[in-house]
């Protein structure tokens, strides 16, 4: 054993930062560093998180609020019904389709530093979610122009629903990111599979279905039930509580399923990258 | 003595053979026992051995023998197959140094980046962040992107963060191969005056010059197993009586 014969700079003592702080610091840094990177190499930078959503919101309020007339599967005013909806399905759409690269992308840094697997999950839903918030504006806007403001009682809605959606799209990811490393055509099933979703989902709509089977049917869609939380901020007559109830069961399902796969592939995933 | 600082305990590791056989979900979700699929191999198994603070200790052995896998082992960013690897103190992997570096951000960012993704403080590197730039001879490029950099600037800095973390054991892989040759000299005297300050090293290397200038104690990996542990010299004795 070799003793230090000279040590010209003592060693610091060891300082044991905890698993949490260190996880959360590691998640900060990776968040805003999208972020920056978003910023530094577009003109427009945070702008894009506002104008993407903003131009999908006017185009369906044109093409369905104008050309179509939307037979009574909606409320007033309609852009302030699409927009509380086309703005989280942004962030959903979004980090579903990200998911898929979650590993790859990171791959060199994922072989050389030790960093909770988790994060490469977590980052992506982050660095979207304050995207999500800033696009928020939108909304605010035209409240202001619509003078339809949410009543403090019904704003509640909006935090429980952040929350189911985080809880949905991590249990999703969870699954979603580990798989794609070994099955590259995932990334083109989660491609086709978003649009069929997003009709699927009511963001243009809001049925109300008779048939209780149905009904029931169309809850087990979670994004059913979290959508109308959103909306519910400034519709609360349209939140259907039965579809709520069933997307928070199915989110926490998808959630369960997806903890255990991600924790039982991470070693197989280590390795492929 | 005091307890080791890594712990190795029976560990190996498989690989696939044929990347392109097809993957069944039930394969990869099953129980370890039942994951055994005919065309995997070992490249290791049932390597077990300590460190003790303050060591030193190279890996030898041919290509393919999985030394660079038992070093990210230790780094723990590969997990074994079965065994276990227990790391007591922080580590500062010295692997792919460049991965956690963003191409479109300036040298300034990526360094509280990567420094911070290592477990530094935003105010650790702060006090710091003079030395590091120095050491790296980048001065005059601290607002650069990281991408208009020359290859070899981009690991200097990332030498420079990375050597500079604290912590107590050094994981080295193959990086001091790299830089013009001034720069590689400053990078072996750092790394004697890291041993010298009585840290423990993990290190693998071709070059024989440079394990045994830096290493006391050496293992020699072959044939899937872990044939000797010992001393460098009589490590490098048994690999080269073996491909002479």
């Amino acid at each position: 054993m070799t003793a230090a014969v000279s040590a010209p700079r003592a060693l610091a003592p060891a300082k044991r930062t905890t698993y949490w702080s260190r996880y959360r610091q590691a998640l900060w840094l990776l968040t805003t560093r999208d972020l920056k990177v978003r910023y530094t190499t577009s003109r427009l930078g945070y702008l894009w998180s506002i104008i993407d959503p903003l131009l999908m919101g006017l185009i369906y309020w044109v093409v369905f609020g104008f050309i179509f007339h939307r037979g009574g599967v909606s409320e007033d005013p309609y852009i302030l019904f699409l927009l509380s909806a086309v703005l989280p399905w942004t962030w959903l759409n979004g980090n579903l389709s990200d998911a898929t690269r979650a590993f790859r992308q990171e791959a060199k840094l994922i072989r050389s530093v030790k960093i909770p697997r988790s994060i490469w999950i977590l980052r992506q839903i982050a660095s979207k979610g304050i995207e999500f918030l800033i696009s928020l504006s939108i909304i605010v806007f035209f409240a202001l122009i619509t003078l339809k403001a949410p009543s403090p009682w019904t704003l509640v809605y909006l935090p429980v629903a952040i929350a189911l959606q985080v809880l949905l799209t991590v249990g999703c990811n969870f699954i979603i990111a580990p798989l794609s490393v070994f099955y590259r055509d995932l990334e083109r099933v989660v491609k086709l599979g978003l649009p069929v979703l997003f009709y699927a989902a009511p963001v243009l709509y809001h049925l109300d279905i008779g048939n209780p089977v149905l009904h029931f049917l169309y809850g087990l869609n979670p994004v059913a039930g979290l959508l109308d939380l959103y909306r519910g901020c400034f519709f609360p007559q349209i939140v259907d509580w039965v579809y709520v109830v069933e997307g928070t069961i199915v989110s926490l399902v998808i959630f369960t399923i997806g903890a255990v796969v991600f924790r039982r592939s991470i070693p197989r995933v280590l390795k492929e990258l | 003595m005091a307890a080791p600082v890594i712990s190795v305990d029976g560990v190996g590791i498989q690989f696939q053979r044929d990347r392109q056989r097809k993957r069944t979900l039930k394969d990869m979700l099953g129980r370890k026992e039942l994951r055994q699929a005919p065309d995997e191999f070992w490249a290791f198994r049932d390597v077990s051995f300590d460190v003790h603070a303050g060591e030193s200790i190279g890996v030898v052995g041919r290509n393919g023998q999985g030394k660079s896998t038992l070093l990210k082992m230790v780094a723990e960013v590969l997990i074994p197959d079965e065994g276990s690897v227990t790391v007591r103190q922080g580590v500062a992997p010295l692997i792919e140094i460049t991965g956690g570096f963003v191409d479109d951000l300036s040298v300034h960012d990526n360094v509280y980046l990567a420094a911070g993704l290592h477990g530094k403080s935003k105010d650790e590197i702060d006090d710091e962040f003079a030395e590091i730039i120095e050491f790296a001879e980048i001065k005059d490029f601290v607002h650069t992107p990281y991408k208009h950099l020359s290859s070899g600037m981009k690991v200097r800095v990332a030498f420079s963060v990375v050597s500079r973390l604290d912590e107590p054991i050094l994981l080295v892989d193959e990086v001091l191969a790299v830089g013009d040759r001034g720069f590689r000299r400053k990078c072996y005297a750092r790394i004697e005056e890291m041993l010298a300050e009585g840290r423990t090293m993990f290190f693998v290397s071709h070059s024989d010059g440079d394990l045994k200038r830096f290493c006391n104690r050496g293992l020699y990996l072959d044939k899937g197993r872990m044939q000797y542990d010992g001393p460098i010299d009589e490590a490098f004795e048994r690999y080269t009586t073996d491909y002479a």
